[in-house]
C-alpha cells in the first residue's frame, strides 16, 4: 500500500513537474554567495549564466570566439584606447528595474576602479587593462583601456563584468546613494540581473531556486522553476536521481558511470572540462633550483597511464599549457611537455641529483583522483630515481617556501591563454606572488607581446617562447584536463556547451529541453 | 532543590565560558581562513588586503575581545564566506537537527522500554535472547553505514522513501532510524539490565505479595525504578548524538542541520559559525545534561534527600 500510495505520488509529481517544466538538479555543491564580480570559483560558475547577461554573449555551442549582441547591440573602437557601445533598449532587471547607461557604468566600474577588496583581487589578475566606463547618453557607453587592447570582446564577455543594478544595489545598506562595501556583501545574497531567470530562493550551501523573469530581453527560459538542490553524497545524489527527486546530478566520479548507465531510464554525459589539474613545482627550493632536477621530475610522469588507470582514458593528456577552447590560438603543436623517464634519468645525473627526499602535497578529497595520482607519480619518480614522498595535509602549501611539488589547478577562466596559463603565470602573478616562481625582464617582455600584439600570429609567437621558457625552467606541468559528469533522466535533454568556462548550468532558451516519451 | 539548581547553573555557566575560550583558540590554530576564502594563488599583496578586510590582521587578543563582544549584539558576528550574521545561519540550522534529534529519542523511547522491559522479564526464553541479540547487532553496525544500507534498499532499490532533504514526514522515516539504531540497541541493553536490577529486590515482593497485578508491579514499581538509570543513559546519549552523531546522517541525507553546517564551516575555516555552531551544540548538551540532572534529582527520592541536606 505504502508503495502505491509512493509511487502514485511520485507519478504525479513527475507529470506536474514536467507540464510545468520544472526541474531539480542535484549538485555536489551549492555557492556560499552569489556575486559573478568576486566570484571564479568552480561551485559558483554553475549559478551565473543563467540569472546575468555580459554586454557581449558569445555562441557558446562552438568553441572559438562567435561574439553576439546581449545588453550591448553593437560596439566599435572610437580610438584605439575606447569603445562605445550602444546598449539595448527596454531591458529591465529582475526586480522591475530599467536597465540604464548608469547601470552599465557602475557595475563595470565596480571591477574597474573597484574599492570592495574581493573585487579588487578579481580585477588585478585579469581587468588591470581597463581604466573606466563612462556614460555618453542613456543608451551609450564608453569603455576606455591603459594599453590598445586585443581582447576586447573577451573580457567584456566575462562572468566577472556581468551587469547589476545600481540603485538596488547601493539602496541594500546604508546610505542609498553610495556603494559600500556592505551593499555588495548583501547583493550577494540577494543577486538580481537582466537574464532570463531570478534567483527566486537562495540559502546558501543548500539551495538555489530559479524561476522564469517573464520581462527577459530575449527568448524566454524554457523551464518555469529550477532547483539546485546541494546533495553532498554521491550515493545519495545518485540515489536520487533515481528515486525522482532529482532530475540532473552533477559531479560523477568516473567509476561510477556504468552503474548509472544501466539504468535504461537514465543516462549519463560528460566531457572532458577545461581545466588542467596540474603538479607545481617551487623553483626557488634549495633542492631544486637546479632546472634539471625539475624538468626530469616532469619527464618521469607518464600521464597517458595516469589517464587510463584513473579516468578510464576519458581524460586529455596535453602537449603544451593549451586548450582547443582558444580557437585561433589553440596550439597542440607545441611540445611543452613529454614523457622520457631515459632523459629524466640523464638529467638527475648531470644535476648531481643527491638522493634527497622530495615530497608531492595534496590534499586528501579537493581534487578528484589526487591523492591517488600523487601517489602514482611518486612510484613514477621512484623508476627514474627521485625519493619522493607523497605527503597529505588539507593545508594549502602553495605560498610554502618549504614547498617542493604539489598538485593544484589552473582553469580557463576565459577562453585565451590569457584566461589559464595568463591568469596563474603572469609576471607578478599569483604564482610568482607566491614565491614558487621567478620571470625576469625577459619573460616580461614575451609576456607584454603576448598579452598585448594585437595580431593573433604575433601573441601565438609571443606565446611559443613562454612555453618555450617554461620548458627549460619549468614550474609546472599540466597533468590533464579532468572528464566530468552528469546524469540525468533520459528524457531531459541537456549537455554541457563546449563555448562555457567549466561547470557552467546553462538552462537558458535552446539549452535545455525534455524529449517526448 | 533551589541551591542545587543554581548549583547546576553555575556550573553551567562556567563550563560555557571555558568553552567559548577554547572554541576560539583552537580554531585559530588550524590555518588562516583567508585561504580557504579566496581558494588558491592569489598574490601576497592581495592575500594582505582580504586578510585587512576581514579583519584577520589584528592581535589574537583583541580578537578575542571582538568575538566575546559579538555575543552582546545578537548577530555574533558575520559569517566570513556568507556575510551574514551568524546567528541567522545557525538558528536556521537548529530546528532541522533538533527535529531529528526529538523524533529520534521519541522512537527510542516507544521501542527499547517495551523491548527491555520483555528482555528481562522473558530473560530465559528465545524472546530474551533474540531481543538482545538484535540489540548487539544495532550496537555493532555504525549509523552511516545503517543509514547507507537503508537507502539503498528503500529509495535505490524499492524506491518506497526519498532521500534528499526534510520536506515531508516521508523523509523523516529513513534519517530517524539511522540517528535512532545505536540509542535504541544501548537503551534496551541498560532497559533490560536495570529492570534484572530491581526485579530481584525486596519491594517488588512485597509488591506482589500485597496482591497487585503484574503488569502493575512491574511498570509502577519496577520501571519507577529502573527509571533513573534509563533516565541517566538517555541524558548520556542524546548529548553525544546531539554533539556529534549527526554530522554523517545529515551529510548523507542532504539534511539542512547543523551538523552539516558544522563540517563545512571547519572545512572552510569560517571561524564566526564555527565557533557560535559549536556554542550551540555545546550549549545544548549542557542544557540537556543539567535538565537530566535536575530530573534525576526529582525522580530519586534519596537524591531529592541528600541534596536538601
Amino acid at each position: 500500500m505504502l508503495r502505491l500510495l509512493l509511487s502514485t505520488a511520485l507519478a504525479a509529481g513527475f507529470a506536474t513537474g514536467l507540464a510545468a517544466q520544472e526541474i531539480t538538479v542535484g549538485a555536489a555543491n551549492v555557492s556560499s554567495y552569489l556575486d559573478p564580480g568576486r566570484d571564479h570559483s568552480n561551485v559558483g560558475s554553475q549559478f551565473y549564466y543563467n540569472v546575468f547577461d555580459t554586454l557581449i554573449d558569445k555562441n557558446h555551442d562552438t568553441l572559438g570566439a562567435d561574439w553576439q549582441p546581449a545588453l550591448a547591440t553593437e560596439w566599435k573602437l572610437v580610438d584605439p584606447k575606447t569603445m562605445e557601445l550602444k546598449l539595448r533598449e527596454g531591458v529591465t532587471f529582475q526586480n522591475g528595474e530599467a536597465m540604464t547607461a548608469d547601470d552599465v557604468v557602475f557595475s563595470l566600474n565596480r571591477m574597474y576602479q573597484a574599492t570592495f577588496p574581493p573585487y579588487v583581487v578579481r580585477s588585478r589578475d585579469r581587468l588591470s587593462n581597463f581604466v573606466k566606463a563612462e556614460k555618453i547618453d542613456d543608451l551609450t557607453v564608453r569603455i576606455s583601456v591603459e594599453k590598445e587592447e586585443p581582447l576586447w570582446e573577451t573580457l567584456l564577455n566575462l562572468q566577472q563584468v556581468m551587469i547589476i543594478p545600481e540603485d538596488y544595489t547601493k539602496g541594500l545598506t546604508g546610505d542609498p546613494k553610495v556603494a559600500e562595501d556592505d551593499d555588495f556583501e548583501a547583493f550577494s545574497l540577494a543577486p538580481v540581473g537582466t537574464g532570463p531567470y531570478r534567483v527566486a530562493e537562495f540559502i546558501p550551501g543548500e539551495r538555489v531556486v530559479y524561476e522564469r523573469f517573464d520581462g527577459f530581453w530575449g527568448e524566454k527560459a524554457p523551464l518555469a522553476k529550477a532547483t539546485v538542490q546541494q546533495i553532498p553524497e554521491t550515493a545519495s545524489r545518485v540515489t536520487a536521481l533515481k528515486t525522482g527527486e532529482a532530475d540532473i546530478i552533477t559531479n560523477i566520479a568516473p567509476d561510477q558511470l556504468a552503474m548509472i548507465e544501466s539504468d535504461s531510464n537514465l543516462r549519463t554525459v560528460g566531457s572532458a572540462t577545461p581545466l588542467f589539474h596540474v603538479m607545481i613545482m617551487n623553483v626557488n627550493h634549495p633542492k631544486l633550483r637546479d632546472p634539471r632536477i625539475r624538468q626530469a621530475m616532469s619527464l618521469a610522469i607518464d600521464r597517458d597511464t595516469l589517464n587510463e588507470a584513473l579516468w578510464l582514458g576519458k581524460a586529455v593528456v596535453p602537449d603544451s599549457h593549451t586548450y582547443k577552447e582558444f580557437g585561433d590560438l589553440y596550439m597542440p603543436e607545441l611540445k611543452t611537455f613529454e614523457y622520457n623517464p631515459e632523459k629524466a634519468k640523464e638529467l638527475l645525473k648531470e644535476a648531481g641529483y643527491d638522493g634527497s627526499e622530495i615530497t608531492f602535497d595534496t590534499h586528501p578529497t579537493y581534487y578528484t583522483n589526487g591523492m591517488l595520482a600523487a601517489q602514482a607519480i611518486t612510484e613514477m619518480w621512484k623508476e627514474v630515481g627521485i625519493n619522493g614522498r607523497v605527503n597529505i595535509a588539507e593545508k594549502w602549501s602553495g605560498g610554502s617556501p618549504d614547498l617542493m611539488a604539489r598538485n593544484w589547478s589552473n582553469p580557463m577562466y576565459f577562453a585565451d591563454p590569457f584566461g589559464s596559463f595568463g591568469v596563474m603565470w603572469a609576471p607578478n602573478g599569483p604564482s610568482e606572488g607566491e614565491g614558487r616562481f621567478n620571470t625576469d625582464e625577459d619573460y616580461a617582455k614575451i609576456w607584454e607581446r603576448f598579452r598585448f600584439s594585437k595580431n593573433v600570429e604575433a601573441r601565438k609567437a609571443a606565446y611559443a617562447e613562454l612555453m618555450e621558457r617554461i620548458k627549460q625552467d619549468p614550474p609546472v606541468l599540466p597533468l590533464y584536463r579532468p572528464f566530468e559528469s552528469w546524469a540525468m533522466r533520459k528524457d531531459v535533454v541537456w549537455a554541457p556547451k563546449p563555448g562555457h568556462i567549466p561547470y557552467v548550468l546553462d538552462f537558458r532558451a535552446g539549452s535545455i529541453s525534455f524529449a517526448s516519451n | 532543590m533551589l541551591s542545587y539548581a543554581l548549583r547546576t547553573l553555575t556550573r553551567m555557566a562556567l563550563t560555557f565560558f571555558v568553552i567559548v575560550t577554547i572554541v576560539f583558540f583552537a580554531t585559530r590554530l588550524s590555518g588562516n581562513a583567508v585561504d580557504f576564502v579566496v581558494g588558491e594563488g592569489i598574490t601576497s599583496e592581495d592575500r594582505e588586503l582580504l586578510i585587512a578586510y576581514y579583519e584577520l590582521d589584528k592581535p589574537l587578543f583583541s580578537q578575542y575581545l571582538a568575538f566575546l563582544r559579538a555575543f552582546t549584539d545578537g548577530q555574533f558576528g558575520l559569517s566570513f564566506i556568507e556575510r551574514r550574521p551568524v546567528s541567522q545561519i545557525v538558528l536556521e540550522r537548529i530546528w532541522p537537527s533538533a527535529q531529528l534529534l526529538l523524533s529520534a529519542v521519541a522512537l527510542t523511547l516507544l521501542v527499547s522500554i517495551p523491548l527491555g522491559i520483555a528482555a528481562a522479564i522473558w530473560r530465559k526464553s528465545w524472546v530474551g535472547s533474540a531481543v538482545m541479540m538484535v540489540a548487539f547487532l544495532g550496537y555493532a553496525v555504525p549509523n552511516f553505514v545503517l543509514a547507507i544500507v537503508m537507502v539503498l534498499v528503500f529509495s535505490y532499490w524499492l524506491n518506497w522513501l526519498p532521500v534528499v532533504g526534510n520536506g515531508t514526514p516521508l523523509h523523516f522515516i529513513m534519517p530517524t532510524i539511522a540517528m535512532a539504531g545505536v540509542l535504541i540497541a544501548a537503551l534496551t541493553r541498560f532497559t533490560r539490565n536495570a529492570m534484572l536490577d530491581v526485579l530481584g529486590q525486596d519491594f517488588m515482593r512485597t509488591a506482589r505479595a500485597k496482591g497487585l497485578p503484574e503488569g502493575r508491579v512491574i511498570v509502577k514499581h519496577g520501571l519507577r525504578n529502573a527509571g533513573i538509570t534509563i533516565l541517566s543513559v538517555i541524558g548520556l546519549q542524546v548529548a553525544g548524538l546531539a554533539a556529534a552523531g549527526s554530522v554523517v546522517i545529515e551529510a548523507i541525507f542532504a539534511w539542512p542541520g547543523i551538523g552539516d553546517l558544522l563540517v563545512n564551516s571547519a572545512l572552510r575555516r569560517d571561524y564566526p559559525v564555527l565557533q557560535f555552531g559549536v556554542l550551540t551544540v555545546a550549549l545544548a548538551v549542557i542544557v540537556i545534561n543539567a535538565a537530566v540532572d535536575l530530573a534525576y534529582a526529582w525522580a530519586d527520592p534519596r537524591l531529592r534527600h541528600t541534596v536538601q541536606a
